[in-house]
């Protein structure tokens, strides 16, 4: 059960501009006498396969998943075994990396997984076993962290959280009186990122990302505080469509994009396809066997079968199979 | 002709009357009671409310039907946003929230509408139960206009003398300055929702108080169940069945699974 790699779409380069061209955007092309272009300063391109963007991550790394969850690349990191990760993220998709021994330490405002999932089951089993460390926070909390990252402060003032057990409970977040106007806030530390994963829509080769639909609500936080961002996008669009409406653009210089189409797969990509809910239930059912009963067979074997097996996201894809993508194909 | 219902249809209709029109209502996830009540309120009564899921802002007045979420994280619920309320920035706006209503529940409540989502257990680093953590609730509940406590279920172990953590202040160590104490702008919790009865909190000490007992259950019953005193007024009133037509809508245009009466 192979399946062929999936092929980057085709680029353009400007070695196809006919002489008499004007330049374009800025970059100078040095045309010859016969027409041709002669030495071409090329703009660098940013995307990447798949193995080349998990190879940024190491073991001991503060890593950040977005939402949705850039899923193809949780399921590299389980495969390659990567160790001991703070992770910043929330969900299931955080319980899938604990599940595959990546995670050391949770910096997560949530971790239930929706709907009829109270709490993550195997977030639960590792933290009340103190498998794991969890900075405890809220969104409030966390997007105030990693702003005081992203601007480069010691820390951020916030609100949210005084009166409560957070700043007992999690050591690093701070009461403190303002010089201002004397009122008790919170001063939350920076929440610096390594690599922050994101799942978008669309790119182009230089890394300009476009969330159709909107971006997940975390996901400009995480990038502004990481030190490396990569995106895996549904699709690699011509740079012309990204210049068609720079407002749309909603990271403009993404450190690298990587192109796996359905790469949100088991879960929902908006303007793509929905979550599978299937797959999920049963991902659940396998994680609370594991977590509450102490029979890990079922959770072991989904992740052998569809993360640890898999050597690419394509065969991947092809063990989940057509029909399923194709029945979540809407939104 | 007498109707029949569920507890939490009863609860949603009862939460959906006490939303008015032109607010924004924002709902976390597995909250079954709210979401049914904010979908409802929104086409019996509110035109203009805004609906506020997952991080998008929507006015879905106009749909025959809005659907609740059944598993997961589904992002359906988000069609026909009109927008994001935060293109990412989250929170950037929190002085415009006092026109937001927000819902919690809670592992624990204690006398004065503080919740805990955090866990449970003497020792934070040893918890016996962990929970699934604050998610927003600490941010929204300090802004917010007013909220509401909803929970599924009322047992001693739920309302507990003191909360083993607190990741909402509901009215602080109590009183009407339990919050302004703490500098917290929102309104506070108005009401709590439970399967047995409604609470809300008294004027001067802003400890919970019974409201109304819910079809077949009993104040000693209510009592045996709470683990501290509760306020009790002289005069206790049944909860006030859903209307018919509220149970008609909730039921053809909102719990089309039934995710209500299961």
């Amino acid at each position: 059960m192979t399946a062929a790699p999936i092929n980057h779409t085709p680029r353009f380069i400007v070695d196809v501009v006919p002489a008499q061209c004007e330049p374009r955007y800025g970059i100078k092309v040095p045309i010859g006498k016969s027409g041709e272009a002669m030495s071409v300063a090329i703009r660098t391109e940013r995307l990447i396969e798949e193995t080349a963007a998990v190879a940024r991550v190491e073991s001991g790394m503060t890593l950040a998943i977005g939402e949705p969850a850039p899923a193809a690349l949780i399921r590299q990191i389980i495969r390659r075994g990567i160790r001991d990760l703070t992770v910043v993220g929330s969900g299931l998709a955080l319980d899938l990396l604990i599940a595959g021994g990546c995670v050391r330490k949770t910096i997560s405002y949530y971790a239930g997984g929706g709907v009829r999932v109270a709490v993550a089951p195997m977030f639960r089993r590792a933290a009340e076993r103190g498998e794991i460390n969890v900075w405890e926070c809220d969104e409030g909390i966390l997007t105030s962290g990693l702003e005081a990252a992203g601007k480069g402060l010691p820390f951020m003032p916030w609100r949210g959280g005084v009166g409560t057990s957070l700043p007992e409970i999690n050591p690093d977040l701070k009461l403190f009186q303002d010089p201002i106007r004397g009122e008790t806030l919170l001063a939350v530390p920076a929440i610096k990122v390594d690599v922050a994963l994101l799942h978008a829509s669309l790119a182009d080769v230089y890394g300009n990302v476009q969330h159709r639909g909107g971006p997940g609500w975390i996901d400009l936080f995480l990038q502004r505080a990481a030190t490396y961002c990569i995106v895996q996008v549904e699709k690699i669009v011509p740079n012309e469509q990204i210049r068609a409406d720079p407002w749309a653009t909603t990271i403009g210089r993404a450190d690298a994009v990587v192109r796996l189409p359905w790469g949100a797969h088991p879960w929902y990509s908006r303007g793509w396809y929905i979550q599978d809910t299937p797959w999920l239930s049963q991902y659940v059912s396998a994680a609370t066997a594991a977590a509450d009963r102490d029979e890990p067979a079922a959770l072991q074997s989904l992740l052998t079968e569809y993360c640890r097996q898999p050597q690419s996201h394509a065969e991947y894809l092809a063990r989940i199979g057509l029909p399923r993508l194709l029945a979540l194909h809407e939104y | 002709m007498s109707l029949s219902y569920s507890i939490p249809e009863m609860l949603a209709c009862l939460l959906a009357a006490d939303l008015r029109d032109g607010e924004e209502l924002q709902v976390g996830v597995a909250l079954p009671i709210p979401e049914a009540a904010v979908r409802l309120a929104h086409l019996m009564h509110g035109p203009n409310m805004e609906l506020i899921f997952l991080g998008a802002r929507m006015n879905v007045h106009h749909l025959e039907q809005i659907p609740m979420p059944a598993f997961g994280w589904d992002c359906r619920v988000v069609r026909w946003a009109e927008s994001f309320s935060d293109r990412g920035h989250r929170f950037d706006q929190v002085k415009d929230w006092g026109r937001r209503v927000f819902f919690v529940g809670g592992i624990q409540v204690d006398p004065y509408g503080n919740t805990n989502l955090i866990g449970v257990g003497d020792q934070y680093t040893r918890l016996k139960f962990r929970g699934p953590g604050a998610v927003g609730t600490p941010s929204l509940t300090t802004h917010v206009g007013r909220y509401y406590i909803v929970l599924n279920s009322h047992t001693p172990r739920t309302f507990v003398p003191r909360c083993d953590f607190i990741s909402s202040v509901g009215w602080g160590d109590g009183g009407p300055e339990g919050r302004s104490r703490l500098g917290l702008p929102g309104g506070g919790p108005k009401y709590c929702l439970t399967p047995l009865c409604v609470m809300d909190f008294t004027e001067t000490e802003k400890r919970l108080r019974l409201v109304s007992l819910h079809p077949g259950v009993t104040l000693e019953q209510v009592r045996a169940q709470t683990g501290f005193e509760l306020v009790v007024p002289p005069w206790i009133p049944i909860t006030s069945p859903p209307c018919a037509e509220a149970l008609r809508i909730l039921r053809t245009r909102v719990d089309l699974a039934g995710a209500l009466r299961t």
